[in-house]
């Protein structure tokens, strides 16, 4: 009995005793991979350009900021050949919203429908490429500085 | 990392000077004008009304010295009502503003505005503004909007300006079409054309 656990403790002790075969390369391994410089992570970035976007996104919608209504400017001219609406919402040129003749242009009523965000904006309508003439059924812009009239419409918060 | 702040800072500086929208103007004009836009920038003005008034001169066809001149006031406006309104009032109240100053409203008036509705004030501002073009005396103008502004919603400030313009149409003097209708109070809201 005393034997057998001697022979089993001599086995134990052989094993410890017995040298650990490590690969020559382990150290250098470990080393670089300590050395190696942490990358930089776009996260953190990432989440605070979120949390930016959210408070402005945020902001516009309870502000009711962008939320644009459709508007339809009208003009009765029957003589006219093209009528256009001009004004701060289209950068003031002639070419970007010419308006239609509603049952033809006999019937002289030229519509234009317009999605606009709350704000003030002057605009007119240009007859015929050369006439200037301000909205009849809107207030007159108060400070005409170009001797041609303008009109003034305020759009509210929806 | 600070040059990358000064450069995000510097960048609405930048396009403003450079907003292709002025090259539509003669180079003299666009110098001025883009000087005139940079200094409102950097004092902290909405730019994009004086870039369309720029813009609505040029499709008028009228003269450098009159655009430069429509712009310079339409800052000078800004400023003002700026300082009346406060730094937190919005682009759209500003321009408001700078509109019922040109009208013939005073800041002290814009001031008690400010004092007596919650923001947004750019419908009290613009209903003012379009009153007194309507023909009503600015100062019947300014005691009417600011009669209505503690409790009248938007609404009912478009609906006052029109049944005031009603009233003149038949007939009514500006000045007493504006006192009736406060005192008769306008409460019907029809909003959905200009």
């Amino acid at each position: 009995m005393f034997e057998d656990r001697d022979e089993a403790l001599d086995r134990v002790v052989r094993h410890l005793r017995r040298p650990v075969a490590i690969d020559p390369t382990f150290d250098r391994r470990v080393m670089a991979a300590i050395e190696t410089p942490r990358r930089r992570t776009i996260a953190p970035w990432l989440a605070i350009a979120a949390v930016v976007a959210t408070v402005f996104i945020g902001r516009a919608w309870l502000t009711g900021a962008g939320t644009a209504s459709a508007f339809r400017f009208e003009l009765v001219a029957p003589q006219a050949a093209s009528v256009s609406l001009v004004g701060d919402f289209n950068d003031w040129d002639p070419h970007r919203t010419p308006m239609t003749a509603r049952g033809g242009r006999t019937a002289g009523t030229w519509t234009a429908v317009l999605p606009l965000a709350p704000g003030r904006y002057r605009y007119a309508f240009l007859v015929d490429g050369a006439e200037w003439r301000a909205d009849p059924r809107a207030p007159a812009a108060q400070d005409d500085d170009f001797g041609t009239p303008s009109s003034v419409l305020t759009v509210e918060r929806s | 990392m600070i040059r990358w702040w000064l450069l995000l800072l510097c960048v609405p500086s930048i396009l403003a000077a450079q907003d292709p929208r002025l090259a539509r103007l003669d180079p003299e004009t666009r110098q001025i004008v883009a000087a005139l836009v940079d200094s409102a920038q950097r004092a902290g003005l909405p730019v994009e009304p004086l870039v369309q008034r720029a813009l609505e001169g040029v499709a008028k066809g009228a003269p450098g010295t009159r655009i430069t001149a429509a712009v310079r006031r339409l800052a000078q406006d800004l400023g003002s009502a700026r300082l009346a309104l406060g730094e937190s009032a919005s682009a759209p109240e500003l321009e408001a503003g700078a509109a019922a100053l040109r009208a013939g409203a005073t800041t002290d008036v814009l001031r008690r505005l400010h004092g007596v509705r919650r923001p947004p004030l750019t419908m009290a501002l613009a209903v003012m503004a379009d009153l007194v073009t309507g023909g009503v005396p600015a100062d019947s103008a300014a005691a009417a909007v600011l009669a209505l502004a503690p409790t009248a919603r938007d609404a009912d400030l478009i609906e006052f300006r029109r049944a005031v313009e009603r009233d003149i149409a038949l007939g009514a003097s500006p000045a007493t079409a504006a006192t009736v209708r406060v005192n008769a109070g306008a409460r019907t809201a029809s909003p959905g054309r200009p």
